[in-house]
């Protein structure tokens, strides 16, 4: 009769109805795991694992790359500016010390990624330029019997004055490499540079070419960082050195707590004055906050296959120059 | 029965493909744990406000072509004064009407070609020509970021679309001088610490010639207006567009400009 069958098709219904409820609580609405039968637990992880930060927000993976590409188009004119602006200056002795502690020889080849405006490249050339003199300078003091006429020879050799060595900028941002190449011609930098459009996750160099890789102040802004590394270890010729110079956590918590007020009540600031842009330096800060500190940081770059992986912290830890070798 | 059960699993159909709702967007949290009030709001702490105050104010008086440092140093110090005019707004029936409407004045709602059919010496017509002659357009203006309160933030976004709308009825041209003149008459009117400070400190890119004729006539002749006109925020400009320039000025007891300034600064 009917009423029976009414009730057992409710009856089945009901439980439908209590099932696609559970079940619409599921994607990105409900974050706890610990309900979720019937195949709905896997569907919520599946959406969780494609998401990750942009600074303090969480976004879907695939805009990451997109957002930060938008960051650094707007900041590129005045990123300069902006850097000694923030660090008072410090950040020209970060780099110094980066390219200190890589004491290229003339005639390395350096891959400098995220290089965008060239502060490394700049201090890598002038370095070997000076490496170089310096061992022509000794070559000439060795040879004093020489005669005028061989002397004179030897100065019109046009010899090259970096002695070989080559660096290579690369950047996946247009507008960081457009400022770079206008800040070359007007430094007069020329020799022994190029410019290169690439992504760090997927570089487009063939294995083993290069004799250092750095990467400075560029790897927390890269969506997939251990994609970043083993790109790094593969590009790398045996021998050759990691280093990579970013912000870090501060180990000593009276320097924190005014490291975290300065971050974040006057860099965002500073960004709205000076470049009219508040958005992209509260994403800077932020961004420094959810990278890893100096020990994870040092074990993702051993699970990369690098080897004697060693890092220094500078300024008390507000940046970490870490370094590995490819054997 | 059947379709109840179908009814029920629409929603999980449609939450599947990934549908995100409004409210989520617009209630998102920054990293201070404050909501925010409207689309640009940036929540800012007390000490914040104070450093963007000093850095806009420096900034503006260094480059005075970043028109958005003297939009951000009116957001950051007018907080008492946004409140004052709020009220006041209020007490009068069309201020009133303003802010409930919460008409804006941009080249999406404005009707350009119905304000070319008006007559000469029209309000509408008029200020089409300042922005045709001045080369202005009424979306340069920064939408407002920096107050805590949603009100008050239409209150000076209100202001800053309606300073066009002085620059017409005061006669005065967008160059350093005729901006000076018009911060002058609303600092009067307003009392808004970012036009006071415009009036004090704007001059001092001035040449002596324009100075002197700033000093001696131009501000005086601002000032007397400033205090003579009811609040100009309480128009509702919208609704007046057909309404002679002149009418207007008279109802509003504007006399016209001491000197023609348009050849000077």
């Amino acid at each position: 009769m009917a009423a029976p069958r009414r009730r057992s098709l409710w009856s089945c219904c009901g439980h439908g109805w209590s099932w696609a409820t559970r079940c619409c609580r599921v994607p990105g609405l409900c974050s706890s795991r610990t309900w979720g039968p019937l195949g709905a637990w896997p569907l919520s992880q599946q959406k969780r694992a494609a998401e990750t930060h942009f600074g303090f927000e969480t976004v879907p993976e695939e805009e990451k790359g997109g957002k930060v590409y938008q960051v650094f188009e707007n900041v590129a004119k005045k990123y300069d500016v902006m850097n000694d602006m923030m660090s008072l200056g410090i950040h020209r002795v970060w780099k110094d010390l980066l390219i200190w502690k890589m004491h290229p020889l003339p005639g390395t080849q350096l891959l400098d990624v995220a290089g965008g405006t060239g502060d490394i490249a700049f201090r890598f050339l002038n370095y070997v330029q000076a490496q170089h003199q310096r061992k022509q300078k000794r070559q000439l003091r060795a040879q004093q019997n020489l005669s005028w006429e061989e002397i004179a020879k030897k100065y019109q050799k046009e010899e090259d004055p970096l002695g070989g060595s080559l660096v290579m900028v690369c950047d996946i941002n247009r507008e960081m490499l457009k400022v770079g190449k206008q800040k070359a011609m007007d430094q007069g930098y020329r020799a022994g540079l190029s410019w290169v459009l690439g992504d760090a996750e997927e570089l487009p160099f063939d294995d083993d070419k290069f004799d250092v890789y750095t990467i400075a102040f560029g790897i927390r802004n890269v969506t997939h960082i251990d994609q970043a590394l083993q790109e790094a270890h593969r590009v790398l010729k045996p021998g050759g050195q990691f280093l990579c110079l970013e912000f870090s956590q501060v180990d000593n918590p009276f320097v924190s707590r005014f490291y975290d007020l300065y971050s974040f009540q006057v860099i965002p600031v500073l960004g709205e004055v000076i470049a009219g842009d508040w958005k992209s330096y509260q994403y800077l800060v932020e961004s420094i906050r959810k990278f890893p500190n100096q020990e994870e940081f040092k074990e993702m770059i051993e699970d990369a296959g690098f080897q004697k992986v060693t890092y220094e912290s500078l300024t008390k830890g507000i940046v970490a120059i870490h370094s590995g070798f490819k054997f | 029965m059947a379709t109840l059960l179908l009814r029920a699993l629409h929603p999980l159909r449609r939450l599947r493909r990934g549908h995100r709702p409004a409210a989520a967007v617009s209630l998102r949290v920054c990293s201070h744990g404050a909501r925010l009030l409207y689309p640009d709001h940036i929540p800012t702490s007390p000490l914040q406000k104070v450093l963007l105050a000093a850095g806009s104010a420096g900034m503006a008086l260094y480059n005075p072509y970043r028109h958005d440092m003297v939009a951000v140093l009116g957001e950051t110090t007018g907080c008492h004064t946004l409140k004052a005019l709020r009220d006041q707004m209020k007490r009068d029936p069309e201020g009133a009407q303003i802010l409930q409407e919460r008409p804006r004045i941009s080249r999406s709602t404005l009707d350009l070609s119905k304000l070319q059919s008006l007559p000469e010496g029209s309000l509408g017509r008029e200020y089409l020509r300042f922005l045709d002659v001045n080369r202005v357009s009424p979306d340069t203006r920064a939408p407002t970021r920096f107050v805590d309160d949603e009100e008050l933030a239409y209150v000076i976004q209100r202001y800053r679309e309606v300073h066009d709308m002085l620059h017409t009825l005061l006669g005065m041209p967008t160059n350093m001088l005729g901006e000076v003149v018009v911060k002058w008459f609303e600092a009067v009117q307003t009392g808004l610490p970012m036009c006071i400070l415009g009036a004090l400190f704007g001059p001092i890119r001035l040449r002596a010639q324009s100075l002197q004729v700033l000093v001696s006539e131009l501000i005086p002749w601002a000032v007397q207006n400033g205090h003579r006109a009811p609040c100009v925020l309480n128009l509702y400009y919208e609704r007046r567009w057909e309404q002679p320039l002149a009418a207007l000025r008279e109802e509003l007891g504007i006399t016209p400009p001491p000197k023609h300034i348009w050849g000077l600064a």
